[in-house]
């Protein structure tokens, strides 16, 4: 009933539109896995990363690249903000999770009110127009926006993972995800690790809030919905494994857009409260974070029989 | 003597670390067994698959013929599976009395719908299970204590706590993860003559410990673990005389 | 005298919804965001009942209750089973998704509302009245779950709060627990959700958004969380902060986002400077003196 065509412009545009949502998992699992908090305020990060370029661009008069500098600037900041006044000060009180919880859920929706006080309740835009140039490559539209979009993304992701690998705080805080004991132990500033992972999230959701915003309406609420599908690429994919986070965003992301196809657009936000509660019915054993294979598979492999299988 | 635990195959690995590996364990009604191995030889995860505190990859339990395989905790804790903590975990917004009580065996109290609905029930509940509390408190030498905050007792006494806390549910089979350390003086001799008076009364016991003159005083048996395994079973004389044991143990 | 009347109301049903809000964050330690949707079910479930299934009003009420129960067993089942952390994150789901799908279907009205609810009291009634009654069940609900918190069960939860894995080795089941305090919880805003409804005649799914899972946060975080009074104190000052607010004939526009950041915002500050809130809960469990108070029963 649909021509290949018709499924491959869906699947494309699909997946350009799933870029920023990549990103915005990415983020949350990279403060799960490092400061090992379930970061509401991530939805805060975006509110001011949003209304930081908007404000350049749309009201200031600006050109692109400065609002996407004032997303990721704003986003900076207010990651740093959240950690140094915020984490930090609640760390060193032992305050329970639960108590992080309600903070971490209370200052995104601060913000989100002063978002509502500031800019009103309607929808806003970074540039005025939501379209971009369209090129048709093989029967297929092209916007430059989608080009720019998963251009950007496959660029963060590289860096991102390359950051993590080869950088020494990079290093440092993958340690710190591992096995916080043992990364002091080794002389690892737990504060500094965890202040970068804030940060690199900061970063990662300026720039997919820029790209967002410069192609969707943006409301002082929309960041915790856009949170939500966030949350639920983390635990489907494995809390605590980065590239489980965007791998299962991509596939969520694909499956969210495509299901036009299938189901009247009104419910199509409801897919995401859907994904949610399967997320949270069939993936559930994702709370303790996984133990690292690698360097303990030598001490395994040395205390295990001979004739034991593996598997046991 | 009839069995009282019995432990087949228990196998558990978390990522690449073997904390068990295929454990067959008997523990026989009245007898005390010790339970030595270096630290990290999956002594305290032996106690948490038994006690249904961590789900074993493969494995059964039994306790006095009854399959506990797959039981959630607190439901083998009320078949008569007891256990106390290396880190002792007493409730610390509770008085020592109140801990106790949260051990009572059948306690209507528990379910919200009874205690709205059948509160003279429940109130008799309350007043049996502080009257067993009492007892309990003082076959422990704690009714001293019964009032007090369990953060303001003696350490000693604390540990004695957590046994008397498990003692409420009346178990068959006692599970004692380092009942010794850092006890001594009057709690000492209390434990060591407690552990004792339970195994006479036919309750199987086994205990964790590194002080080896408590195991050596006190266990009928003694069992060697290593590495997730039972290397070996004996008397504990005959074990400590092991020269291979005592190598792995001192890890030469 | 109407608007005092409606003041009250409002005042006696946030008591409600924050002492019961208290029991399951506070003495459950059960992390939800979810309360104001449990409010909402039991409004719009006592209301379509009354309205078109022919329910008489007064069955009706509680039947929102039980609604409003069932559905937070159903929350609750999946996500305590494995962790806290779950519930939170399924709450912040049910919370959002729910009022969703009230926006979009048909028979509840949609964004625009549902009218019409049938009033419990006939026409022509005093509504002192009503205030007493909400009153009344205010007061019976507060006794209800002090009465539970010094209880022996109230034991057990202050014990599974304090440590969970000790109390399952105990054989106490900490899950069932949870999901009847969430339960018990629930139903009692369920219960508040009608007792709103057919006073008020009008419900709209932006009555019960994340502004009102704030607002309860505030009025339990700054009350003091797991005591008796200090949720009532919390809902009582939220209730006469944002009428103050009112008077400042701020534009309609502003008055909604300067209310959310007087709620937040206040409940910023008291986690930072005073964390306990207004009425601090002792860190020790105190129950009554059941059995001494009673030696000569039974």
């Amino acid at each position: 009933m649909f021509s290949p065509l018709i499924l491959v412009q869906i699947l494309w545009t699909s997946l350009a539109t799933t870029s920023c949502f990549v990103l915005f998992a990415l983020a949350f699992a990279l403060v799960l896995k490092v400061n090992r908090v379930f970061n509401f305020a991530q939805a805060a990060i975006m509110t001011v990363a949003f209304y930081a370029a908007f404000t350049a661009v749309a009201r200031g008069g600006a050109p692109g690249w400065a609002g996407l500098l004032a997303a990721l600037a704003g986003a900076a900041f207010m990651a740093v903000a959240l950690q140094v006044l915020g984490f930090r000060a609640l760390q060193r009180r032992r305050a329970s999770s639960m108590f992080v919880f309600i903070f971490t859920l209370i200052v995104s929706e601060l913000i989100s009110y002063v978002a509502m006080l500031l800019f009103g309740t309607w929808p806003a835009t970074i540039f005025p127009s939501l379209f971009w140039p369209v090129t048709m490559v093989g029967g297929i539209a092209v916007s430059q926006w989608d080009m720019l979009a998963l251009g950007a993304t496959a660029v963060a992701l590289i860096a991102t993972f390359a950051f993590l690998h080869l950088s020494r705080i990079g290093q440092a805080m993958t340690a710190v995800a591992d096995n916080p004991d043992l990364a002091a132990f080794y002389g690892i500033d737990r504060n500094r690790a965890q202040l970068a992972a804030m940060v690199l999230a900061g970063l990662i959701n300026g720039l997919a809030m820029f790209l967002y915003g410069t192609r969707a309406q943006v409301q002082p609420t929309s960041a915790i919905e856009l949170l939500l599908f966030a949350i639920a690429a983390t635990i489907i994919g494995g809390i605590g494994n980065l590239g489980g986070a965007v791998v299962t965003a991509v596939v969520l992301g694909l499956v969210q857009n495509a299901s036009v196809l299938f189901i009247p657009s009104e419910w199509q936000g409801f897919l995401l409260y859907f994904f949610l509660f399967l997320a949270i019915v069939l993936f559930p054993r994702g709370v303790h974070l996984p133990v690292r294979k690698r360097p303990f598979r030598t001490v395994a492999a040395a205390a295990r029989r001979p004739e034991e299988p593996a598997g046991g | 003597m009839p069995v009282s635990l019995e432990v087949r195959g228990l196998s558990k690995r978390f990522g690449g670390i073997v904390v068990a590996d295929a454990i067959d364990l008997e523990l026989r009604a009245g007898r005390i067994v010790g339970l030595i191995g270096p630290n990290g030889a999956g002594k305290t995860s032996f106690f948490n698959l038994v006690s249904g505190v961590v789900r074993p990859d493969s494995g059964t339990v039994a306790l006095e013929g009854r399959d506990l395989t797959g039981m959630k905790a607190h439901r083998r804790a009320r078949l008569g599976l007891g256990r106390t903590w290396q880190s002792l975990r007493l409730f610390p917004s509770l008085s020592v009395l109140y801990n106790l009580l949260i051990g009572a065996r059948h306690y209507p109290g528990e379910r919200l719908a009874t205690l709205i609905l059948e509160h003279g029930r429940v109130h008799r509940a309350e007043k049996a299970g502080r009257q067993r509390a009492l007892e309990v408190l003082q076959r422990t030498g704690l009714d001293g204590f019964a009032h007090r905050e369990v953060g303001s007792v003696p350490f000693g006494q604390q540990k004695l706590i957590g046994v008397a806390r498990a003692l409420m549910n009346e178990p068959r089979c006692l599970l004692l993860d380092e009942p010794m350390a850092g006890v001594e003086g009057q709690a000492y001799r209390t434990i060591q003559s407690l552990v004792r008076t339970l195994a006479a009364e036919g309750i199987s016991v086994c205990v964790v410990e590194h002080n080896v003159a408590f195991i050596r005083d006190l266990c009928d048996e003694g069992v060697f673990m290593f590495a997730g395994r039972v290397l070996a079973r004996g008397t504990v004389e005959s074990l400590i005389a092991d020269r291979r044991l005592t190598e792995l143990y001192f890890g030469t | 005298m109407e608007y005092l009347y409606t003041i009250a109301i409002l005042m006696a049903l946030n008591v409600i919804l924050a002492s019961s809000f208290n029991f399951v964050i506070g003495y459950g330690g059960l992390i939800s965001i979810a309360h104001p949707v449990f409010y909402a079910i039991g409004a719009y479930g006592s209301a379509l009942l009354a309205r078109d299934g022919g329910v008489p009003v007064l069955l009706a009420i509680p039947a929102g209750a039980l609604i409003a129960l069932a559905a937070s067993v159903l929350v609750a089942l999946p996500s305590v089973r494995i962790s806290g952390d779950y519930l939170l994150i399924g709450s912040i789901g049910v919370q959002l998704g729910i009022l969703e799908a009230i926006k979009n279907v048909g028979w509840t009205g949609g964004a625009g509302g549902l009218t019409n609810i049938p009033a419990l009291l006939r026409p022509g009634t005093d509504h002192g009245v009503y205030v007493a009654l909400v009153v009344a069940l205010a007061v019976l609900s507060v006794l209800l779950l002090h009465w539970i918190t010094r209880s022996g069960y109230g034991r057990a939860m202050s014990a599974m709060r304090d440590d969970e894995l000790a109390f399952a080795a105990l054989g106490r089941n900490a899950v069932a627990m949870k999901v009847a305090i969430f339960a018990l919880g629930c139903g009692l805003a369920g219960l508040a959700g009608g007792l709103y409804a057919h006073y008020f005649r009008f419900l709209a799914p932006a009555q019960f958004d994340i502004l009102q899972s704030a607002a309860l946060l505030t009025m339990v975080v700054v009350g003091g969380m797991r005591s008796t009074f200090g949720p009532i104190l919390g809902a009582i000052v939220l209730e006469v902060l944002p009428q103050a607010i009112t008077f400042l004939d701020l534009p309609a526009g502003l008055l909604g986002p300067m209310q959310g950041i007087l709620f937040t915002g206040l409940v910023l500050v008291f986690m930072f400077i005073r964390p306990q809130g207004l009425i601090a809960a002792g860190s020790v469990w105190r129950g009554r003196a059941l059995e001494e108070g009673h030696a000569g029963q039974s």
